[in-house]
């Protein structure tokens, strides 16, 4: 089993890619833009190409040969480096959570790319392999989950005292690894999507406003057609005067936009699938390309749930699981269960995924002199917006007195902000638990447990005392760190927020 | 159950206030030679008019700057800066007007430091930095036996592991 391993010989090929992906500029600048030119430097940066083509290429190949691992009975061994060797020890222990990215490349050549997150800072915190078998990244994911039951096992002998809530889990825990780990656990199917879902997805993301920047760019490269700026402008307005032209033309736009955003969806967010076994959850999604998640229950640090004015038109809600661990790029998040939930089934599918969670209706609201501080608080961007606006009294529309409408206008946004975002505001001390919701136009519920907020802050400032409320601030581990404030609470809660904190050590296992 | 402190009251060296008064002096003692010499500048090769106009407004504000950093600020910030460490909690409480209490448990400490600078030296004081997964949190001046004390006592309760980590 503890053979030393390469990565699969693919991922030569998948590099070699990227290198003809990220040199595509050049190569189309030397070869196509100036393809007939003589000039020196051309030839000059021609050679300069070739060499560092010529690098990469055997670099790629060295460092193929260089990468090794191992995963032994505690933690994978990495070595690597051309120049300098490196040797890194992850172990298992410290894996927060797991996730498989398959993009198109990958499918072809039925392999996929695997890595490993851990909730340590720096470059070195993951571990991740480029192209890997299918058989090879099942292999190593249940090499890491195969341990980790055990290190519960190992936990449980050392602390033998424990709180008796805690005992429920344990027992199922003991019974986990009398199985032994190959087989698998059973897994329940939480949520499948829907065509319908998806197609409903697909409206609240409001992806065909995509349409505004292309539109731009082709305005901008129709121009670079017509140099002379008045014969398009002319153009366009001959176009714009026909009122049924300018319609039919809009109306198409607007249809191809909604197609796109549909097709868009689709592919992003098809075949989405939430699945758990007692441990784990499992998220799957994507159509061509395909990623897959997994984190064991116990690491989960919070739950959000956000809500766009657009979702809560439709009743619809975002549920995403905060983890130590970073989740990757940014194009392949896959912390957040189904973006497209209906509330209902949001809450519901929390309790069901993680039982540990519990999640309640009833929230406290703030009282109502929350709402009066938050009026006096003066507001910097209206001011410094109102001081451009009074000093440079720009003409608008025709408009010469447009200044102090905008600037009321913005005020009046301001004044809704805040208090649709006093009206969103609730909060709740459950047990073990915190739930936090603020925001004005999108909505976040903030759920953690006592022992995964890593820190907390209570502040209070000139007018906050005046008014005799605080702000509280909780913090959690996440890439970057999660920091959620709930501002202007009354001091009593906050007072209870402390103690509600500084019990923690109740739920708390050590090792 | 044992009992839970709810407010830290261990205080800070009282030295603290010249330290700072003295650093104050210095930084903003720099910043004003600069803004003089930009002034003198100005004067002898009469730059446009708005540059003067931008200049004396900046120092307007660093002089009324300069004289809450030296006289006000850092007595203020002696008389409200508590700090307390007991087996499960690091508390931290200062500011004057915006009031922050810090409550950082010891099982999530990953690091403590002892640094000392040049003034801190010269009054025998160490300042005592804790790093914790999500930040880092100062205690500024501390006597030297009691900064020593304080981080070995730190790092003696963060041996504790929670599971989590």
């Amino acid at each position: 089993m503890n053979e030393m391993r390469r990565q699969h010989p693919l991922a030569m090929l998948w590099s070699l890619w990227k290198l003809v992906k990220n040199s595509f500029a050049f190569i189309v600048f030397l070869f196509i833009l100036r393809h007939g030119s003589a000039s020196t430097w051309i030839m000059y940066g021609r050679i300069v190409f070739y060499v560092a083509i010529a690098f990469s290429v055997i670099s790629i190949i060295w460092s193929w040969f260089t990468l090794r691992y191992t995963a032994d009975d505690k933690a994978f061994q990495i070595y690597s480096g051309v120049f300098n060797r490196t040797r890194r020890t992850i172990p298992y222990t410290k894996i927060q959570n797991v996730s498989r990215h398959t993009s198109l490349f990958h499918r072809l050549f039925r392999v996929t790319s695997i890595r490993f997150e851990t909730g340590i800072k720096g470059d070195d915190a993951t571990f991740q392999l480029q192209v890997v078998s299918l058989s090879e990244s099942e292999r190593l994911e249940k090499v890491v989950a195969g341990h980790k039951s055990e290190a519960n096992v190992a936990s449980d002998a050392v602390e033998p005292n424990e709180e008796p809530v805690m005992r429920p889990e344990h027992v199922t825990l003991e019974e986990d690894i009398q199985l032994p780990v190959k087989e698998e656990l059973e897994r329940n199917v939480h949520y499948k999507s829907t065509r319908k879902d998806i197609f409903k997805a697909s409206f609240t993301s409001l992806s065909f406003l995509v349409l505004i920047p292309i539109l731009g760019s082709l305005y901008s490269s129709i121009k670079d057609f017509f140099p002379d700026e008045k014969v398009t402008e002319s153009i366009l307005l001959t176009w714009l005067d026909t009122w049924w032209i300018t319609a039919l033309i809009i109306t198409g736009l607007i249809a191809v936009s909604i197609m796109l955003g549909i097709v868009r969806t689709f592919v992003k967010y098809g075949d989405f699938q939430i699945s758990s076994d007692r441990k784990r959850i499992y998220i799957t999604k994507g159509m061509l390309e395909q990623t897959a998640f997994s984190i064991l229950k116990e690491r989960v640090q919070a739950v959000k749930i956000t809500q766009s004015p657009m979702k809560r038109l439709l009743g619809l809600a975002e549920v995403e699981l905060t983890t130590a661990g970073g989740v990757g790029e940014s194009e392949q998040e896959v912390n957040s269960l189904y973006p497209f939930l209906p509330v209902k089934q949001a809450y519901d599918m929390i309790s069901e995924i993680l039982p540990s969670y519990q999640v309640t209706q009833e929230m406290q609201k703030l009282p109502r002199k929350s709402l009066w501080l938050r009026m006096l608080i003066p507001s910097w961007v209206w001011i410094i917006a109102t001081g451009l606006l009074f000093y440079f009294k720009p003409v608008i529309l025709g408009q010469n007195q447009a200044w102090w409408m905008i600037s009321a206008i913005l005020l009046l946004w301001i004044v809704i902000c805040r208090i649709t975002d006093f009206l969103h505001t609730r909060y709740v001390l459950n047990q073990n638990f915190i739930q936090l919701r603020t925001g004005a136009l999108t909505s976040t519920l903030y759920i953690s447990k006592r022992e995964k907020v890593i820190e907390v802050q209570i502040t209070r400032n000139l007018l906050q005392r005046w008014f005799g409320v605080a702000s509280i601030q909780t913090v959690n581990r996440a890439k970057p760190v999660l920091h959620h404030t709930l501002n202007d609470i009354p001091l009593e809660a906050v007072e209870a927020f402390q103690l509600w904190y500084m019990e923690r050590s109740q739920n708390v296992q050590t090792r | 159950m044992q009992y839970i402190q709810s407010t830290p009251e261990q205080r800070l060296s009282p030295n603290a206030i010249t330290i700072w008064r003295i650093s104050a002096i210095i930084s903003n003692g720099i910043g004003l030679i600069v803004l003089a010499a930009l002034l003198v500048l100005d004067s002898t090769y009469g730059w446009m008019a708005w540059i003067g106009w931008l200049l004396w407004g900046v120092t307007a504000i660093s002089v009324l700057y300069a004289v809450w950093e030296i006289f006000i600020r850092p007595s203020l910030l002696y008389k409200h800066w508590y700090y307390d460490a007991n087996e499960e909690f690091l508390q931290l409480k200062h500011g004057a007007l915006k009031k922050v209490h810090q409550i950082i448990p010891m099982a999530k400490v990953q690091s403590v430091t002892t640094n000392q600078g040049p003034l801190l030296r010269k009054y025998g004081l160490y300042s005592v930095s804790v790093g914790t997964m999500g930040s880092s949190h100062t205690i500024p001046a501390l006597p030297e036996e009691v900064a020593l004390e304080l981080r070995n006592q730190i790092a003696s309760y963060a041996r504790i592991n929670e599971v989590d980590e």
